[in-house]
Parts: structure tokens; sequence; C-alpha cells
């Protein structure tokens, strides 16, 4: 029993991280339909800034959990925004009117270089920030016990706070508004006056926003990152995406959840050599059953 | 003319004769991952290889000719090993190699070194396959993972009277290699493990794993696989409240492995199997002292692969620069290298295997455990 | 003012150029100019200003030509391209069937002359070739995004492997049965997945090439797991290309002759050269039948194509397993070349290789994939001059060339009918 509490903790905490990254795939989908494939990539860079930042702010001789804790939030979202703008002025926009997949091998092409580009800057070191959060919760379950650690229990606010903070710019604000415009009819918003190259670069620094907050979080709690780690987590967020039906704001959350979840649940209780044999065939048999995910809305086409 | 410019014109035209000789350079090449997730290792096999030739050459290189290293990147892929290990025997007409890093592009590499006659001596790779195939120019200067394994589980079973094991390994040629001798040797002593599992490499979240560990109450986890994955590990076992002991080899031999883990605490205790240490070695000493000098830290590879070219070097010294006889040369003679003499077997391994427990502390540093 | 319309306005060029400047501090500044070291860190200024001080050039430059009347049309030319097809005269004849013949007696001379290192680059191309062909009848005319075509060049490498090692079976018989068992794990994956459109399709072949490769590392008992299978070399007719052989009589010796790796990689060419011109032929004339045809309008419009009843399952089918086959035999042959095959030659890197071979080509146009597999194989190749900056400049050749050519190298053509004359009406 206590196991499988456990279990639900890992799987949570994790699939809440993939849910802030499947956010920027979703979003980027929805309102230019590519898939970006460097934005696991951006979420590493955003691993790299963490460390930059605490390395800074504890030079300058702060020390205390909050300061740190907001100094590198603001830090890392700040310039991974602007990773995530740049990226899409240079790479993406020029392909504006051409195939999805040509901006799809662009986006392949701009993955390599952000690897390699911090690999050579940086060094291909395993890198590390240090512990600034311990401590944890026991909890007693029958004869075992639950543990969960206070930097996990931040994670899973600090998440749920980004995506609530999110959910309000989309719906409420007038940013969020031209967003959805751009999304539902790109032409149309122009026509009616909206900057359609402006929101698609907004999304794009949001979309970033968020795999920082998620690499900043991450980062802290693993404490460990090299150059590489966007590639995997990336296409699990991918895959969190889809599977929630992509587009869709609280699919990629829902998705998220679900994907770890499951891996958590089956690599605990049954295999973990198999686990992503298993997350996958789960996403396939979502997909033939319900082929525009658990929240996408079904395409419909007209003749 | 002032003697003083007399003396520096002569010492330039003796520099430049001796350029003029070096002109015939004995390539050599230097195989690992330079680029890709590996490329922490590939630099030290660099550093390693090319203080080795700066020295040798600095004493006159290999009879008399000079060493030229040749950067061959294989990004532990093994298509791109084949591919690098083909242009070091043709383009760059390499008579010797000291790499590669990964078993995975070792082995296949090693049959184009055999067909070209070119000395192949690694400093890492540790599959025993690579040396089982009986190729007569495949040598290593670091041990085989059967050895290491054996010295892991009879100290589990012997010294630690462990009862529960768990296994994991990081399902690649290395690790699990390392993980299936410890079994097979723990085995033996007739004690079953409670868990056998594999990890994702390049994963960092590895709780659901940690949950299984402690749901099966292992006393002892034994870790086949490298600190990139041992770091995250062991850090989420302790915050998962798990003090099994934790035992692993030597691919989490890097100072990297404390900033990976998050904190020295979290490595506090951890233990792992390495050749006696590998700048410990009174041969050594200077050579470590300058590496130190110059900034550099001598862990991990980098003296293995120092060595390595020390090996290639006196090889083909004895040999008149032939490859295929210094091949034959090494199998029955003994090297003098910075981490003392070394000598092979038949198959190309080290006669004296030197695996002994090393144990790291609360101040993250590592040391050999006296027993 | 009214001069500033033809102008070149310096002011605009140097605001450019200062945001551009503040860009890369930000973008830059921190990850190069933080070096890590532990938890500590060095400060490397002068790096950040030298790059910040090429961006700020390189800003300035793009600002002033694209104000300049030549790059006013450059500019105007690159955002106006004009898609679709270019459809040839009827009469028109191609100059391919010179440079054909031509290209066929170059490839059959070329391994005798070519050193051993660019033979093997040259094969490694022309595996590319095939793999690049075979996802080309998947996503340039059937229109279905395969992301996952990696697992069929691995069940093709894994075949020969497992097959010589468990039943015996030599390069010659896994040869058509490896691409007999693509094509069927091609239907298998097809089937289902038909349903899907666009994106969903690729994330699902995605999954599935990830799954084929993550059984393989983890089924060891079967495959070894990441320790890899060797592969047997081809024979001819019976004679093996080993110095020694343990049954027969080695190639060398029958004929003579002293022993020679290279001849091995010149045999292994041979065949693969034969192979790719077979598929090539296959290919040229499977777009000009009605399955070709058919592949092509379910591409432009499913539902237009469904309406006019053709079996839209069937022909997606067919192109699945088309493009599997082709995948097979590629691994067959990787696998020979190798000599030893294990997962870590088929990871999603992979796949995404091979469909920017079949992009950067032009979609659909074969002439196009056959440029791009050898651009894409042998760059990296020549890159190696950089050192440690290879593949990031591969990944900038990559946007690069997808901005300066979206639609690939290479046009597709289309020859244009017209009553022939001198018929009675």
């Amino acid at each position: 029993m206590d196991i499988v509490l456990q279990q639900l903790v890992n799987g949570l905490t994790l699939g809440s991280v993939y849910g802030l990254i499947a956010i920027g795939y979703t979003m980027v989908y929805g309102i230019i339909g590519m898939i970006n494939f460097a934005h696991g990539d951006v979420y590493m860079v955003s691993s790299y800034l963490t460390a930059i930042a605490i390395a800074l702010l504890t030079f300058f001789g702060m020390e205390s959990f909050p300061i740190i804790i907001f100094g590198t939030l603001i830090f890392t979202i700040v310039v991974t925004g602007a990773y995530g703008w740049v990226i899409e002025r240079v790479a993406y926009r020029p392909l504006r009117n051409s195939s999805r997949l040509s901006v799809l091998i662009s986006a392949i092409g701009m993955s390599l270089i952000l690897q390699n580009y911090v690999q050579i800057s940086q060094g291909a070191r395993q890198q590390g920030v240090p512990t600034l959060l311990t401590g944890a919760i026991r909890f007693d379950v029958g004869d075992g016990f639950v543990q969960i650690t206070y930097m996990k229990l931040f994670i899973l606010f600090a998440a749920f706070l980004g995506m609530g903070v999110l959910t309000y710019i989309i719906q409420k604000t007038k940013l969020g508004r031209m967003c959805r415009a751009t999304q539902q009819d790109r032409k149309m918003a122009s026509i009616l006056g909206i900057n359609t190259d402006r929101i698609i670069s907004s999304v794009f620094v949001i979309g970033a926003a968020m795999a920082a907050l998620a690499g900043v979080l991450i980062t802290l709690d693993y404490g460990a990152f090299d150059f590489y780690v966007g590639f995997i987590i990336g296409i699990k967020a991918f895959t969190a995406a889809v599977l929630g039906g992509i587009g869709s704001l609280p699919g990629a959350m829902l998705g998220g959840v679900i994907l770890g979840l499951s891996e958590a649940l089956f690599a605990g209780l049954i295999s973990s050599d198999y686990k992503d044999v298993f997350s996958f065939s789960l996403l396939v048999i979502i997909l033939i059953f319900r082929p525009s995910g658990l929240l996408g809305k079904p395409e419909v086409e007209k003749v | 003319m002032s003697k003083a410019v007399v003396r520096k014109t002569l010492i330039s035209l003796a520099v430049a004769s001796a350029a003029a000789v070096a002109q015939a350079d004995v390539v050599i090449g230097v195989a690992g991952p330079h680029t890709g997730a590996y490329a922490a290792f590939g630099e030290q096999l660099w550093r390693g290889a090319e203080k080795a030739a700066m020295d040798i050459n600095a004493k006159g290189g290999i009879n008399g000719e000079m060493i030229k290293l040749v950067k061959a990147d294989d990004a532990c892929e093994p298509k791109q090993a084949v591919s690098i290990a083909n242009r070091l025997v043709d383009s760059d007409e390499a008579v010797a190699v000291v790499g590669h890093f990964c078993s995975s592009s070792s082995i296949p590499a090693s049959s184009i070194y055999e067909e070209a006659g070119v000395l192949m001596v690694t400093p890492a790779s540790t599959n025993p396959t690579l040396t089982d195939r009986g190729l007569p120019n495949v040598f290593r200067v670091c041990g085989r993972d059967d050895q290491q394994g054996d010295v892991a589980a009879s100290y589990i079973v012997g010294d630690l009277g462990a009862k529960k094991v768990a296994i994991i390994h990081d399902k690649d040629t290395y690790g699990k290699g390392l993980a299936d001798a410890m079994k097979a040797t723990m085995n033996a002593y007739g004690l079953e493990e409670v868990l056998y599992e594999g990890l994702t490499r390049g994963e960092k979240d590895f709780n659901a794993l940690v949950t299984k560990i402690r749901s099966v109450d292992a006393d002892v986890v034994y870790f086949g696989g490298l600190h990139s994955e041992a770091g995250p590990l062991v850090r989420q076992m302790r915050e998962q409240g798990l003090t099994a002991k934790f035992i692993s080899g030597d691919g989490i031999v890097s100072d990297e492995f404390v900033s990976v883990a998050g904190s020295p605490e979290y490595v506090d205790g951890v233990l792992m199997t390495f050749g006696a240490d590998p700048t410990s070695y009174p041969a050594g000493k200077e050579v470590v002292e300058q590496f130190r000098s110059e900034g550099i830290e001598p862990e991990g590879y980098v003296m293995y692969s120092y060595t390595a070219m020390q090996v290639v070097a006196s090889a083909l010294g004895a040999n008149d620069l032939d490859p295929v006889a210094a091949s034959e040369w090494l199998h029955s003679n003994k090297v003098d290298t910075v981490m003392g003499t070394k000598q092979f077997d038949d198959k190309g391994d080290l006669l004296v295997s030197d695996y002994v427990m090393y144990e790291w502390d609360a101040n993250g540093k590592y040391s050999m455990m006296d027993n | 003012m009214s001069q500033q319309t033809n102008g070149i306005s310096i002011a605009a060029a140097v605001k450019d150029t200062i945001i551009a400047g503040l860009l890369a501090l930000i973008v830059f500044g921190p990850v190069v100019g933080v070096l890590l070291d532990g938890y500590e860190f060095n400060l490397r200024a002068g790096d950040v200003a030298s790059i910040v001080a090429v961006v700020m050039a390189g800003r300035f430059a793009l600002s002033v030509f694209s104000q300049t009347e030549f790059g006013k049309a450059f500019l105007y030319r690159q955002s106006t391209k004009d898609d679709g097809v270019v459809v040839t005269a009827p009469d028109y004849k191609s100059k391919m069937r010179f440079i054909i013949p031509l290209v066929i007696v170059i490839g059959l001379i070329a391994p005798f002359i070519a050193s051993k290192y660019v033979l093997t680059i040259v094969i490694l191309g022309l595996i590319y070739v095939l793999l690049g062909l075979g996802l080309n009848i998947v996503v340039g005319l059937a229109g279905l995004l395969d992301l996952g075509f990696v697992g069929f060049y691995a069940i093709g490498a894994y075949g020969l492997a497992l097959g010589y090692e468990n039943l015996g079976l030599g390069f010659w018989s896994m040869l058509p049965l490896a691409a007999i068992m693509a094509a069927i794990s091609g239907a298998i994956l097809g089937f289902p997945v038909l349903r899907m459109h666009g994106d969903y399709l690729a994330i699902v072949t995605l999954g599935f090439g990830e799954i084929i490769r993550l059984v393989l590392t983890n089924w060891t008992e079967f495959t070894h797991g990441p320790n890899g299978v060797s592969a047997p070399l081809p024979t001819l007719f019976g004679l093996e290309f080993k110095r020694r052989s343990k049954e027969g009589t080695p190639f060398h010796e029958f004929f003579g002759l002293p022993y020679d790796s290279a001849y091995k990689y010149i045999f292994i060419y041979l065949i693969l050269f034969l192979v790719v011109l077979a598929v090539l032929y296959v290919k040229h004339r499977l777009t000009r039948m009605p399955i070709g045809r058919a592949w092509e309008a379910l591409r432009e419009d499913e539902i237009a194509c469904r309406s006019l009843g053709l079996n839209h399952v069937l022909v997606k089918l067919s192109a699945f397993m088309l493009g599997a086959s082709t995948g097979g035999l590629a691994g067959v042959f990787f696998a020979t070349y190798q000599g030893f095959v294990n997962p870590s030659s088929f990871t999603f890197f992979e796949s995404a290789l091979i469909l920017a071979i079949v992009v950067l080509g032009g979609m659909g146009s074969t002439v196009g994939v056959v440029i791009a597999a050898f651009v894409l194989t042998v760059l990296p190749e020549m890159l190696r001059e950089f050192a440690d900056y290879r593949v990031l400049m591969f990944g900038i050749l990559m946007v690069v060339m997808m901005i300066w050519k979206p639609r690939g190298l290479v046009r597709v053509t289309r020859t244009g009918f017209a009553t022939r004359k001198g018929t009675v009406k």
C-alpha cells in the first residue's frame, strides 16, 4: 500500500513537469501547426541558466532559499523567453509560408545547434546544482511509510500555479484573446488587425517560459543535468501533448500527468525495463480509439 | 655578432632540423566520443594521450620519429566508429590507435584495425567480448568487467554479508556487462538477487525505481553504469529514506559524481570498484603533478589514456614502428608506464587485475578502503 | 523624406543592430560568459564580447543589404517562391538520359580507384539513398508523415544478424527475406494507424520506432541487448571475403590475389549499387503506374479520392509496405557493412536524418533524394576538419538549407501530355 502511494506521488510530480513542457509543444502546434523539436533543448538551456543563476546569486552572497528561488526563476524565465523569441525569428519565421515539413527539419537542425552550442560553451561535463531545500515529510502507512521531499511539494505547487497563471493569461487577457483568435484563424485574425507575427512570437516566448519553469524545478529537484537532457524529456513531453490532444492546454497537463503516473506505476509494479514500451503502447492504443487525443477536438474535414 | 645571437641562431637551426626530421611522423589515432553525450570521457582520453605524446616527443619521439596525434570522433556510435576507423587506417595512415571509449564502438572498430594490422590499445573499454574474440592486435590497459564484478561480489557477500541485493544497470554494453558479471559471481556464492532491473540512460527521474527497491527491502544496491545516472539514483534513494548501501563500478569515478548527486552528503558511504588509484603509482607521480600544475585533474581515464599511449610508444619503439610485430611483442613483453609495469596475456588483457574497493566520504572525495 | 524610400537608412540599420546586439547579449551572455565549474563559475567576458560583435556586424550588414535594390529584389524572390510542380512540355526530352548512363559507368568504375575510406563513405551514402527512397514513398508520395522509419531499418539489420546466428541464413537469403519481414511489419503498423491524420500519425509511428528499439535493447535473451550481434559478410558463390575462412577457400586465395580488406567493401558496394539502381528503376516506374498516381492523389485530397472509389486503405497500406521493405533492404546492407549491429544505431535521430533527406531532396523527387542522401552523409565527414564544431555546423547548415530552399533541392517535374499529332479526329 505504502509503495503504491509513493509511486502515485512519484508519478504526479514527474507528470506535472511533463505537462509544463508539453504546453510549449501544444501551444506552438495549435497556432502554427508545427512540431517544435527544439523545445526539449530550450528546456535543457534553462537547466544551465538555473545553475548559472544560482552560482551568480550565491557569489553575491544571497543564500536564503526564497531569494535564490525567485531570482533564479526570474532570470531563467526571462533569458529562456529570449531564446524562444530568437529561435522563432531566426529559424522558423523565414519558413512561415513553406510546407510544415520544412519547418520540422529546421527545428531538428535547431535542436542540434542548441545541444552543440551548449556543449562547446559549457563543456561536455555533467553539471549539478547544490541542494537548496532539504528535508521531507513522512507519513506512516500501515507498516510502511511514504516520504515526500519539500522540493517535490514545491514542484507540485509551482507547476499548478504556473498552469493557473497561464490559463488566466489565455482566457482573460487581451494577449490571450489575440492568441486564441490567431489559433482559430490566422488570416482572419490578421484582417481584424492582430499582428499575427507578434502573437506567434509571444507564443514561442510563453512556451519557452513554461519550459524554463520546468527547467528550474527539475534542476533543483534532481540536481543533475547535461547538454543532452532535453532529448528524452522532450520526446516524453511531446507524447504527453499528443496524448492529451495536441492544441489543448488542459490536455497537455492531463497528458503529462497520465504519462507520469503510468510510467511510475508500470516501472514500480511491473518492470522498469519496459516502462517506455508501455507508455508508447498506451499512446498508440489511446490514439487508435481516440484519434485526436483525450481532450483534442476531432479534425473535421470539409470538402 | 654577439655570442647570444650566434647561440640563438644555432638553436633555431637545431630546432628547424629537428622539425625536418619530424616530417616522417608516426601517426597515432585517439578515438573516442569527442562529441555527443559522452564527450566528457572523450576529453579525458584526449588529455591523457596528448600529454603522453608531448612528453614522448619532448624526449625525442619514438626512435627519433615524432608522434602526430589524430583526434577521431566516434560519438560512441558504432556506425561512426566503423567509418572513423577506416579513415584512420586509410587516409591518416595511422599505425596505432588509442581508443575507443565505448565497448560498443571498440568491438566493430577492432576488426578493421585487425585487418589493416593496426595496433589498438583501449584505455577504457572493459567489455569482455572485446578481447575474447582473440584478435592479435587488441589490448587494453584497463580491467575487464568480469574481474571487476568478481571483486564487488566477493565484497558484498563476504565483507558486507549482505542478504538482499538489488542489481540495477543502465542497459548499455558497459553497465549491463558489469551488472551481469557481478550477478554471476554472486549467484555462484549462493546468493540470489532480490531485484534485477534496467534504467534508461539520459533520464534523471528514477523515483519509481527507487520506490521499487524500497519495496523489496534491499540492503545493498549494486549499480552497473555511469555517474550521470548514479548521481541522481543515489540522491533519490536517500531522499526517499532508503539507506541501503550503494555500490558501483569504475563508471562513477569522476569528481562530477558529487556535483551530479547534488551534495557530498548523498555520496557519503558509496562504494565502488576501481583499479588501484591511477594517480597513486610512484612512476606516475611527476606526470600527475604536471597535470595538476596545468590546472587539470588527472581523473577518470586520463592516466589510463596516458598509459595506453606509453604502451603503444614502447611497443612501436621496440619493433621499428611495425605495428604487427609490435602487437606480437606486447603479448610477451613488459612495459613500464606511469601506472606501473604492465604485462598482457594472450588475449590482450592485463595479466594482473588490480581492482580494489573505494569509498566516498562526506567531503565528496574517494579513497581506497584498507582491507 | 521622400528620398528615404529609395535610399539606405543608416539610422534604421543602426537601430536593428543595437536590438540584435542586446538580444545576443541576453542570449549568449549567461551561457557563454559564465562557465560553470562545479558549483562555482569563471567569467569569460571576452568570448561574449566577440560573439555579440559578430552578431551586430552581421545584423548591420544584413540590414543594409536588405535596403539595397538588389537586396530588396532578393528578399522579394525569397518571399514569393511559387509552389507546385513544373510541368514540362510534352515533347521535352530530359537531360537525364545522358546523365544516367554516365553516372552508372562512373559508379561501376569508382570503387576500383577510390580509397577504402572514401568507399565506406559512399557505401553509407548509398544506404541512406535506399532509406531515403523508402521513406520518400511514404512521406513524399503518399503524404503520410512517418517518424519511426528507423524501425524497419532495424528489422532488416537485425534480421540479417539474428537470421545468421539462429538459422544459419546468409546474406543472400536474408536480403529478400528481410525486405518481406519489413513489409509485413509495415502492414502491421500501417493497419491501425490509417485512420489518423498528419501529426497524430507522426507520433504513433515515432512510438512504434521507439518500441522496436526498446525491445531490441531489453530482450537480451534473443537480441543480446546493448552488446549487439555480429552480422555476416556477403559471399560470392560461396567464396568468403575474410582473411581466413572456416569453410572453403576465401575469395583472395581462390583467385590467387594477396589479401586486401578493400575487396569486401568493393563487393558490398557493387551489390548495393545494383540494388539501388533496381530500386530507383522500380520507383520510377511505380510513380507512373496507377498505384503511384493513387498515392499522390491521396496525398492531395483524401476525400476526393474516396468519392472517386479509390480504396484508401489499400493505397496507404501499399505505400507503407513498399517503403518499409526498402528500409529493410537498407538495414541488411548496413548490418553487413558494419559487421555488427546494436540498438544504438537505430535511435530517433536516425529517423529524423532520413526525414531530412526526403525533405531536403524535395518531397517526392527521386533525384533530390539521391543528392540529399549524399549531402547529409558526406557533409558530417567533410566537417570532421571542424572537429568539435562538426555537429554544430551540421545543424546550422540544416537550418540554412531549409531557409534557402524550403521546397528542397530539386523541384518535382511532371511530364506534360498532349494529343499526339497525326491522330484521326
